[in-house]
Parts: C-alpha cells; structure tokens; sequence
C-alpha cells in the first residue's frame, strides 16, 4: 500500500494539503465545477480513492451511474496509480480492503435528495455499522442546488463528522460568475462552501483553479495540469518538457 | 417476407400464471388467420383458464410455445417469441431475453401486478426492452383497470399512458374508447372479429377529452412537433403515435391498453398497438463482441452487411435438431456457407424453415430482423453464425466459467436412467454453465453448475420435460486449495524390497503462480535428472494438485521448479522419478501455507425500499460484504460478495423476510480464501470423512 500512497503525492488532494490549501475537513463542503466532460468524476473518484488509501470511509454517491460502473472506475484508477508506480503491490489485495472501507451508492431515476441520503446513511450506520469519514456525491443536478437541499448535506456532513465533496455543472449558457461570487448557478449556495475548485480543459490536460478557500472567494490558477484521464497531477517534469 | 425491415417486430408476452397469456396468444393466432376457430380455454368446472400450454398445445395441435411463432398482422410481420416460463440467472434465459426487440406485459384487470410481473419486467428493463402493457380480463368481478395503471407506476416504477378507456366493466365491459382516434370500439360476430367504430357514448366524452388531453401532455414530452400542434389544439392521430413511439421505445413510457381476451375484446387494437410503439428490429442498438480483442462491435439490421445470425434455441423435433436463429445483420440464403464463430466450422445451411401455429413452412432465405429455424446444424445454443466475409465475432460473450456447485444425481430406475441420459445431453448442449461427469470413486453422475437454483431448474425439468425421476444428493461447493508462500523440496525415494529397487531425487520448490493454473519448470543442469525422467517429474506434480491434503479440493495457481536430484543407473525408473514427485510435493505442500478458497458470488438483491433493512440483514447473515445500493422508483438493489456455501437456502430465507417481495440474482465473481474458523470447520469434516472411509 505504501508504494502506491508515493504515487498519490500526485492526488490533488495531497497538493492541496502542500500548497496551503487543505481539505474541507469533517462537517465541511467542497464544491468541483466544471462543465460536462472536463471530468467531475474521475476528479471525484480521485479523492474518493485517495482518501481510502489513507484509511478513511468513504460513502459514494452517484446519481446517474450504476453500482458497477463506479466500481469500475475506482478499479481503473487503482491499476493505473499501480502501473505508474511500476511497484509490485498486490492489486487485488488492496482492492479487496478498499472494498471493506467503501459504500456506493446509487440514487437512479431522479431519486436523490439530501433526506434520502439523510436515510441511506443511517440504513448504513444502522445495519452495516457503516460511518464513512468522506462522502463524495457525483453530482448535484439543477434540482438539488437549492440552499435548501445543500444546506440539508451540510448538515448531515457536520452530524456524522464527514468530509463531503459534490461536484456541480457549469453551464455553457449561465452568465459568468459576478466578481467575488461563484458562477452561477452555485452562486445561491455559495455561504455553505468551504471550498469550491473549478476544473477547466486545457488542450489535453485539465487545468485546477481554487475559487473558494475557506471562506474567502478568489480565483486562484492553482497553476497545476491534471492528467485528464486520471485526473491525478501531471509531474513537474512532463510539465516542463512540453 | 416481402414487407421491410421495419414492419418486423419481434415480441415476447410476458405474463403472470392465470393473467391469461394462454388465451390472450390464442387469440392473436386466431385474428391473424393463423388458427381457424377458437375453443375457450376452460377448466372442467367452466371457469376461467386453468389449462396449461403444453394440455392446450396437445389438444389443438398447435404450437403456441414453439420458441417463436410467426404471424401477419396488416401489413407487419410479427414473430412471438416464447418468454423464458423461469426466472433465474442462466444463460439460457439471457439468451431468449436478447432476442426480443420489445414486449407485452399482461397483467389482470383484477390482480394487478403481481410478484411475478415484478421480477420479468425487472429482467426486461435490464435488458432495455420497450414494453407495452395489457391490462387483460376487464369482464372480471373487481376489474379496475385505473387501478392497474397505478400500480405500474408505483411497483414497476413505469410512466404508464392509458390508451383507452373501458365503455362499461365487469360484465357489462362492451368494448373500449381509443383515446387517440376518439372513437369507441366494439367487437362483433361470435369471436369479436368484426371491430366496429361509432361515436364515444356521450356520458363518457367529458372524461375521454379530460384523458386525451392528459395523453397527449405526457407524449408531448417526446415530440416539439406535437407539442406545438396541442398549443394550437391541432394534434393529429399520427404526430401522437409518433410521439408515443419514441416516448416508448427510450423506455420512458408505457402504453396502456385494456380488453378481455377470453370474451374476445380489444385484442385487435393491442395487435395495432405492437406495431405502433413496440420498436423494429432497425430501432435497436445491436451489439456484438469481437473475437480478436474482446472489444463491442455495432451491427445494423442491414441486408447488405455480412451475414451475422444467433441460436437462441435447440428444439427437439420430429426431423432432428430444430435450431432457432435471430438474423442480426444481412442475409441467410439456403444454400449458404455460414461459420459457427466458436469453433471456425463452416456450415451449410441445408433446410430454413418458418414457424408458424399449425405448421411450418420451407423458406428460401432470411434478413436481419427475422426469426428462423434452421435443420442439420449441429451447435449449441448462444452460437453465432457469421458470413464468410464478416469480421471475427460473437453475439455473446465466449467466456464460460467453470462450474461452482455440483450435485449427485440417481436415477430411481433403469427406464429413468435412460431418460435421465438423455435429458442431460440436451441440457449440457443447451447450456454450457452446464456440465456432467461420473465420479471415479462413487461411481455416481455429477451434475454441476452456477448454483443452487441453476441446479434446480434441470433437475425440476429432467422430471416435467422427460419424466426422469431421480434422487438428488447435497450440494456441494467446489472449494479449491492453493498456497501462500515458496516451500523448498529435496526428497530422495528409495526402496528395496527384494528383486529390482527404486531409487529418485528431486530438488527444488513450490511457489505460488497467480493466475496460472499449474506451471512446470525444469532447470536441472547437467543431467542430475536424466532428461527421459523429466516427463515423469512433471507428471508427479501435477497428479498431486487433483487433491490437495487440506481438504481434498484441487491444488491451483502453483508453480513447481526443480533444479537438482539424482538418478541410479539401474534402480530409477519413471515410476520411481513419479512418486519421488508426488512425496516431495505432499512434504513441500504443508510448508508452503496452504489455503482454502471458496467460490464468492456476487450477489444482487432488488426489492421494494421499505424491505432495505431486512436484505442487508440478511446479506450479513451470510458473510457478505456489501458493495454497494442502488434506489430507483421505489425499489431497492443490494449488491454485494457472499461466499457460495452461505447461499444455500437463500431464496426461502429471502423471501420470508421479505414478503416475498424481494428477489436475487447471483453470478460467480471470484475465488477468495476462507476466514480461519470456516477453514477449521473444514479441515476437520474433512479429516472425519476421510477416517471413516478409511475405518
């Protein structure tokens, strides 16, 4: 496990931790946008994953794709962190721990709300003695990016003690973002983010902003590419040699 | 055969036991000329249908549970395939499943939907079947066809969008009012052939322009076109059934008809309904895996592409094996050279028949969207046949897994034997999750498969399908052995005992392999083992991983290497060399930290939400890991890893914690180790067995 934790230095979320931004933390919200197909998911799979191989609980919700397909994309990830790291760790034994430590879920056919969730977590905490430490929700649609709602996540987040990244979409025809406000539609739930990132294409690599760190609203080029097939950092090296 | 492409539609009737499916086919033979006269499918007291297919298909003479039945409806020809009477995971049932383009549901005016409805509709909507719903026996005491509706869309999670409204109920149901042309239809002559248009009773008109409107709200949804016709209040016939078409083939919606088979209303509109809405064979993604790379291929229901045709079915018939085949893509001319993809034989195809009710009919050729038999082909069901100019490929996926469960089977007599025998060779043919041997050391015949209930459904039809009364033994799970870590060998055997003596040496170790089922690598240098010993080595070895000393499963994923040893000029032999194997690997064995590994299926469970709580519990009962959940309308899926041996019994346990309401599928997922107590659990059976044979 230890050689593929090296590999995750490159998790966005470890850079954040270096650069002086660190995560949400238990009872807090970050917030991904990005437009659809920059890769919301992978990026959320990410952190999802990173954190299982700290250790931590995860809880992952997804409210369009099916069981397998997120497991799936956790397994791809976890092979190709492997296969950068070259090393010779058991794949399937660490898979087989991660999958003790991880619950997805699945809200199909519009069925997600925070009170659903609400419930889901405490089905879980209930019969599978399951309290994730992070929950990842891949993605709040326009329904569900009321303060209302997002509100209802926090809280749940702050009652189970729970880290809780949601990604949103940023549409082509919403106007741009009024200064020191996030870009709309988020812009109505701004007061509940603790931290909001915006992933954004650039050529074949996918560039990090921070628009949001604790508490201050800024729009930061992280100035680091992302690999858009991973989403993990691209190394300094690769960077320079383009 | 002349009509297009498009006018094909290949449906399953999907029914609850008693919603009349039996009658509502009849029926459909009759309106489509196919059967001449119609005899009420009636019990001995008189009331309703209690004849099953196979009484019916005797007396009549008729083959409504052939694999596929064709029939003209206007100017569309429709195949009917015969929906799988069992609902499990095989293969078998995958395969009848894929070929079918879309489906009617029937449900009973009176019952309404019922568990079994619950559990087909799940399989088509995994399958992506657009389906239609007849809401049948509205002649009923208690018919409520509202309520019906209601209950597809709160148990099945459909949209669903009433078509009609019936013009009485119970026994005064006359006939019904098509909400689309604004008409009410009646049903005259003695077997209600004769559809009869007029005016909507005017006690009804306020409530059929109320649904209409409601009707074309919903579809609106699936059409701009319509959408603004109904602003100017200008929608037409056509633009709604356009509407409701593509509203139904997304899966989206659920057109509703309603009628009474058995008092021969409304079947004809449920006939114009299939080949309204229900989708042509150019309306259905189709997709192929290739042979080369394990990559999807996209197919087009296009004559002109390479031929590519699927057996979904082997029939046994008067003039040999009867094969059903789907033409997916181009053309099957009799005559033809086609290749069974599996196993790169080429085929001729002598004989192409059609099935109809009453008979069958020799046919020249076949397009894609067609359903067909073929005569003289030897091959298995879930086979593809491919043109000689297509590209490697299969419609299935070609991977079979190993068996995971077996079970014993006697027969109880010697005419059963025979039946038995021949039972079973069709059933390995049919499904190669299937298999069948003979136990060297009990003698007796082991049947195994993808699990308990896989198991049942061959054992339950060797008894039905060819009377074979046998006696099964326990299940058991196919455990296997395989080690942890490299264990060092250095074993000299040695015997003298009078006349010629035997004398071998074999050094090296064991070391697991991974994926490899057994590997052999012989690294002896200088003739330490002579060469011609080497054979017998190898074959040592690998005698020994049939049954491993933990629990006497076999031994896999190993690697054995031998580098040194020693021979006698006169006293070695290949036997000697054999059994200084065997001992050195049994002595390396026990070092090499043996493990038990169970077969792990994985397990999914749906039901209503409510019963969440009561599947998870009994998941963990199991050793299960839960993996993950899914909502979706009111429904809730659990899937999760549960060791095999767990799962026996589930589907009893399953069902009275939950109503019965809730049901399973399970698929092989992997071999994993066995916790430590499960483990010693074993080991000591095993230990037991093994004295008393040997007491």
């Amino acid at each position: 496990m230890n050689d593929v934790m090296k590999t995750l230095r490159r998790s966005p979320r470890r850079l954040l931790e270096r650069s002086g931004h660190p995560g949400p933390g238990p009872g807090s919200l970050a917030l991904v946008l990005a437009r659809a197909g920059t890769g919301k998911t992978a990026f959320l799979t990410g952190i999802g994953l990173d954190a299982l191989l700290s250790g931590q609980r995860v809880l992952h919700v997804s409210v369009e794709a099916n069981v397998d397909r997120v497991r799936d994309w956790y397994d791809d990830l976890l092979s190709e962190l492997i296969r950068a790291e070259g090393s010779a760790v058991n794949g399937a034994e660490i898979q087989a721990k991660i999958e003790k430590e991880r619950h997805i879920h699945s809200f199909l056919g519009g069925s997600f709300s925070a009170e659903k969730l609400d419930e889901t977590a405490r089905t879980l905490a209930e019969r599978l003695d399951f309290r994730p430490q992070v929950i990842v929700i891949d993605r709040l649609d326009r329904r569900h990016n009321s303060h209302d709602e997002v509100e209802a996540l926090r809280d749940l987040a702050e009652r189970l003690g729970a880290e809780l990244w949601v990604s949103a979409r940023v549409y082509r025809e919403m106007p741009d973002a009024k200064e020191g406000h996030l870009p709309p539609p988020s812009e109505q739930i701004e007061d509940l983010v603790d931290l909001a990132f915006k992933l954004e294409s650039e050529g074949d690599r996918v560039r990090l902003h921070v628009l949001k760190d604790h508490g201050e609203i800024l729009d930061k080029n992280l100035d680091v590419l992302l690999d858009p097939t991973t989403l993990l950092l691209v190394p300094e090296a690769d960077i320079a040699s383009r | 055969m002349k009509e297009s492409i498009e006018q094909i539609r290949n449906i399953g009737i999907s029914a609850h036991i008693d919603s009349g499916k039996t009658t509502l086919t009849e029926r459909i033979l009759f309106y489509t000329d196919r059967i001449h006269a119609i005899h009420d499918v009636k019990g001995k007291d008189g009331v309703g249908a209690t004849m099953d297919h196979m009484e019916l298909e005797r007396e009549r003479g008729i083959t409504i549970t052939s694999a596929a039945t064709h029939v003209t409806w206007k100017t569309h020809q429709v195949n009917i395939i015969d929906t799988p009477g069992h609902v499990d995971f095989t293969i078998e049932v995958e395969r009848a499943l894929r070929v079918l383009d879309g489906a009617v549901l029937v449900l009973c005016s009176v019952a309404g939907v019922q568990s079994q409805s619950i559990t087909v509709d799940r399989q088509m909507r995994r399958y992506r079947v657009p389906r239609i719903a007849f809401v049948n026996k509205c002649d009923r005491s208690g018919a409520n066809p509202e309520k019906v509706a209601q209950q597809l869309r709160d148990k099945l999670g459909h949209n669903p969008v009433l078509l009609q409204l019936p013009i009485g109920l119970e026994a005064k149901f006359e006939g019904v009012v098509d909400l689309i042309e604004m008409k009410a239809l009646r049903f005259e002559g003695d077997s209600g052939e004769n559809v009869v248009q007029s005016e909507i009773p005017a006690e009804m008109r306020e409530a059929a322009e109320r649904r209409r409107a409601e009707l074309i709200d919903t579809a609106s949804m699936y059409s701009d076109e319509l959408m603004e016709a109904a602003l100017e209040d200008r929608a037409t016939p056509t633009l709604i059934r356009e509407a409701l078409r593509r509203g139904t083939l997304s899966l989206d919606i659920t057109p509703v008809l309603i009628g009474s088979a058995y008092k021969n209303k409304a079947v004809q509109p449920l006939l114009d309904a299939v080949c309204a809405y229900l989708p042509s064979p150019q309306d259905v993604p189709i997709e192929a895996v290739g042979l080369d790379d394990d990559e999807p291929i996209s197919l087009a229901a296009d004559p002109a592409l390479p031929s590519v045709a699927y057996a979904f079915k082997l029939d046994d018939g008067r003039y040999g094996q009867l094969t059903f085949v789907r033409v997916y893509q181009g053309e099957l001319n009799k005559g033809d050279t086609v290749i069974q993809s599996r196993t790169g034989r080429k085929i001729k195809i002598g004989r192409l028949v059609q099935m109809h009710a009453d008979k069958m009919e020799d046919i020249e050729a076949a397009r894609c969207g067609d359903i067909v038999g073929l005569f003289g082909v030897d091959c298995r069901t879930g086979d593809t046949f491919i043109g000689e100019n297509a590209p490697r490929l299969a419609m299935t996926s070609m991977h079979v897994p190993d068996p995971v469960i077996s079970l014993s089977v006697k027969p109880a007599d010697n005419a059963a034997f025979t039946k038995m025998s021949k039972a079973l060779q069709r059933f390995s043919k049919e499904d190669p999750t299937f298999r069948v041997h003979v136990d060297d050391e009990s003698a007796e015949t082991i049947i195994s498969g993808m699990g308990e209930l896989h198991l049942e459904v061959y054992v339950e039809r060797m008894r039905r399908e060819y009377g074979a009364e046998v006696e099964t033994g326990a299940p058991q799970v196919a455990y296997r052995e395989a080690i942890t870590c490299r264990a060092e060998f250095d074993y000299v055997h040695k015997k003298q005992t009078g006349g010629s003596g035997q004398y071998a040496r074999v050094v090296g170790y064991i070391e697991p392999a991974g994926e490899e089922e057994f590997e052999f690598v012989n690294e002896v240098k200088g003739g330490a083992i002579p060469t011609e010993f080497i054979g017998a080595c190898e074959r040592g070895f690998r005698s020994s991983l049939a049954k491993g000393s933990l629990i006497g499963f076999p031994v896999v994923g190993i690697r054995v290497l031998i580098h040194d040893g020693n021979s006698h000029a006169v006293d070695s032999s290949d036997m000697a060399f054999a059994a200084a194997s065997r001992a050195a690997f049994r002595e390396a064995y026990r070092r090499a930290g043996p493990q038990i590994l169970e077969p792990v299926m994985k397990v999914s469970v749906e039901g209503p939400s409510e019963f969440q709580g009561a599947i998870y519990r009994s998941i963990m009962q199991r050793r299960g890991t839960v993996l993950g959940s899914t909502e979706d309308g009111g429904f809730a899926r659990i899937d999760a890893d549960v060791p095999l041996s767990e799962m026996f019994g589930y589907a009893t346990d399953l069902r009275s914690a939950t109503q019965g309401k809730a049901e399973f599928t399970m698929e092989f997922a992997k071999y994993a180790p066995v916790p430590r107590d499960v483990s010693e659990t074993l080991h000591a059976e095993h230990k037991g067995a093994a004295a008393v044979e040997e007491g």
